[in-house]
């Protein structure tokens, strides 16, 4: 009777553990999206009451109109080109063994692991001594280079589940390799090429320091957010907070909804 | 021909042989040179040629605000001489190490409560709540943190209304952590959680038949098998820690500045980027060294033995 106590008391402290955590991870998602309808000009409790005027406000704001545009156009070029290049670097990974195979995978994997402040600096130091400093498409260049290692460990993911015997078969049947890559590999990696898409373009909407460091006069929506933190207390932060916010998590959600990552095993074949 | 030509024509040829693989119809060279040569010429101009340049730098001039090339070791003996230099160092080693230690204490027990405890469908869930925030909008959830955690705060009227406060809860080694926690948490959390989910349950059975108590199952069966994971999860929390520049700007107003502040402010303040760069490269230095150390903690001592032998 008294382990069984002890077992109950035990199972409620590691729920209680977990409940708390995960209130600590959701807290600061949930103010923003809430202050954000508040009428009052600075964030306190008690509330201020629902208002969609600085939803409006931001509406009106042309900076920020200008900053979301560019944050779009950004991250569409960012999830295009990272998963193609991600692609290629995850079925190279997979289908060739050649020397120099541990570096190439070094070069795809590791910028995510590089502080961005310092990456930031490099790429400013560098790409501005050969002419390419202050453009969007210098922005979204070293954003595809931090979003490809995303892309290819979605993409090498799903290759895990390819039989090795499929494009020797392709092979076989007079296939090109070029024509088994497009009519076997492709499809069968559709749902990680979706998910990688939906990831790099969250990489790259949420990504505020290299974008601030090599962007110039071109501001995405978190270095215009970054820049109005800086000043004084603006109102207008909550607003554009929620619509960055529930931007990312949905393209987050979209990304997890392909992606076959699990914890623990599962019957492969659902 | 000598004996030492062939073995370089051999290597040659073997070095090629990957171009050739797939030997079926076509060209069987194009298709992996046409996949490989726009990754590794992109990673090439916007990863590590810009990494190459910072080392370079390092050794450069600023002559009447204008970088010059040159070989001139000042800016190291500069920067690693500085005084403020080394206080930022120990004070962003100091931060990011207990960084670490805290996220490895509150991650463990929590991702073993999902890894086991959990059905498979709630699991599920709470990895998936644990990736969204690991994408999206980390300054904007240090910003809130900065609301709730400020003198007129939610914490401070929730804390007020049970008679306590009202603390100084922002600006200090407190409101540092909980600004690095939000983004080290979610991850080392989520590489225990997948670690613990790959455990043999039979072994935890087997341990618990042999009368095992459930603190003994943890430390000799659950800890061993995810040490590469801890080892993981814990340079991946140092890691975050130590080259964040958020949260020590917003929630400590970057007194005293940490070693990301310290570059940021240096190349703010005029060109001064050799010594700019100096830091940073100091810092992927101590990175890697934490890397490695990584590594090596993840190994164990059983396998290292073996190694030795």
């Amino acid at each position: 009777m008294n382990a069984r106590l002890a077992t109950r008391v035990s199972r409620l402290a590691q729920f209680g553990f977990l409940g708390l955590l995960f209130l600590f991870i959701a807290t600061p998602m949930l103010v923003i999206v809430v202050f954000s309808f508040d009428a009052n000009r600075f964030p306190t409790i008690p509330w201020g009451g629902f208002s969609l005027e600085w939803h409006r406000a931001i509406l009106a704001d042309p900076m920020i109109r200008d900053a979301f545009v560019n944050s779009v156009l950004v991250g569409c070029g960012t999830a295009v080109l990272s998963t193609l290049l991600g692609f290629a670097a995850a079925y190279l990974d997979f289908r060739y063994r050649f020397r120099l195979k541990l570096p190439f995978v070094l070069l795809v994997a590791v910028p995510p692991a590089v502080p961005a402040t310092i990456l930031g600096m490099a790429m400013l130091a560098f790409l501005s001594r050969i002419g390419l400093f202050g453009r969007l498409e210098t922005i979204m260049a070293c954003h595809v280079a931090i979003a490809t290692s995303f892309s290819m460990a979605l993409i090498r993911l799903r290759l895990n589940d390819l039989s090795r015997d499929l494009e020797p078969a392709a092979w076989n049947l007079g296939a090109s390799p070029t024509a088994a890559l497009v009519h076997v590999v492709l499809p069968f990696c559709k749902p990680a090429l979706i998910a990688s898409f939906f990831l790099s373009a969250a990489v790259s909407f949420d990504e505020f320091l290299i974008a601030w460091f090599v962007g110039g006069v071109h501001e995405t929506l978190p270095v215009r957010i970054l820049n109005l933190l800086q000043g004084q207390v603006n109102p207008k932060i909550n607003a554009i907070g929620a619509v960055v916010l529930v931007v990312s998590v949905a393209l987050v959600l979209i990304a997890q909804r392909f992606t076959g990552v699990r914890a623990g095993r599962r019957n492969p074949n659902p | 021909m000598t004996a030492a030509s062939v073995t370089t024509r051999a290597s040659a040829i073997r070095r090629w042989s990957w171009l050739s693989r797939p030997r079926m119809a076509g060209s069987p060279a194009v298709l992996p040179a046409m996949l490989s040569l726009p990754v590794v010429l992109w990673q090439a101009v916007f990863f590590a040629a810009p990494l190459v340049f910072l080392v370079v730098v390092t050794f450069w001039q600023v002559r009447s605000f204008r970088l010059e090339p040159a070989f001139v070791l000042d800016n190291w003996s500069r920067i690693l001489f500085s005084a403020t230099f080394q206080r930022a160092l120990l004070h962003t080693f100091a931060v990011a190490s207990t960084t670490t230690v805290l996220a490895v204490a509150l991650a463990f027990p929590a991702a073993y409560t999902i890894a086991f405890r959990l059905t498979p469908r709630m699991r599920d869930l709470a990895v998936a709540f644990l990736i969204v925030p690991i994408f999206s909008s980390y300054m904007l959830r240090i910003y809130a943190w900065q609301i709730v955690l400020s003198p007129e705060g939610m914490a401070n009227a929730v804390l007020g209304s049970i008679g306590i406060g009202p603390l100084p809860l922002l600006g200090g080694a407190f409101s540092l952590q909980v600004g690095l926690l939000t983004l080290s948490l979610p991850i080392a959390v989520l590489i225990l959680v997948f670690a613990m989910a790959g455990i043999d349950r039979t072994l935890v059975e087997a341990a618990e038949n042999l009368g095992c108590r459930r603190g003994r199952v943890i430390l000799h069966v659950v800890v061993p098998s995810v040490r590469p994971a801890i080892a993981l999860a814990a340079t991946t929390s140092f890691l975050l820690a130590f080259g964040d520049y958020i949260s020590p700007l917003f929630m400590t107003g970057s007194k005293p500045p940490t070693l990301s502040i310290l570059i940021v402010d240096t190349v703010k303040s005029g060109s001064q980027w050799p010594r700019a760069s100096v830091i940073g490269v100091a810092m992927l230095v101590m990175l890697a060294l934490a890397l490695g150390l990584g590594q090596w903690l993840a190994r164990g001592r059983t396998a290292r033995r073996e190694d030795a032998r």
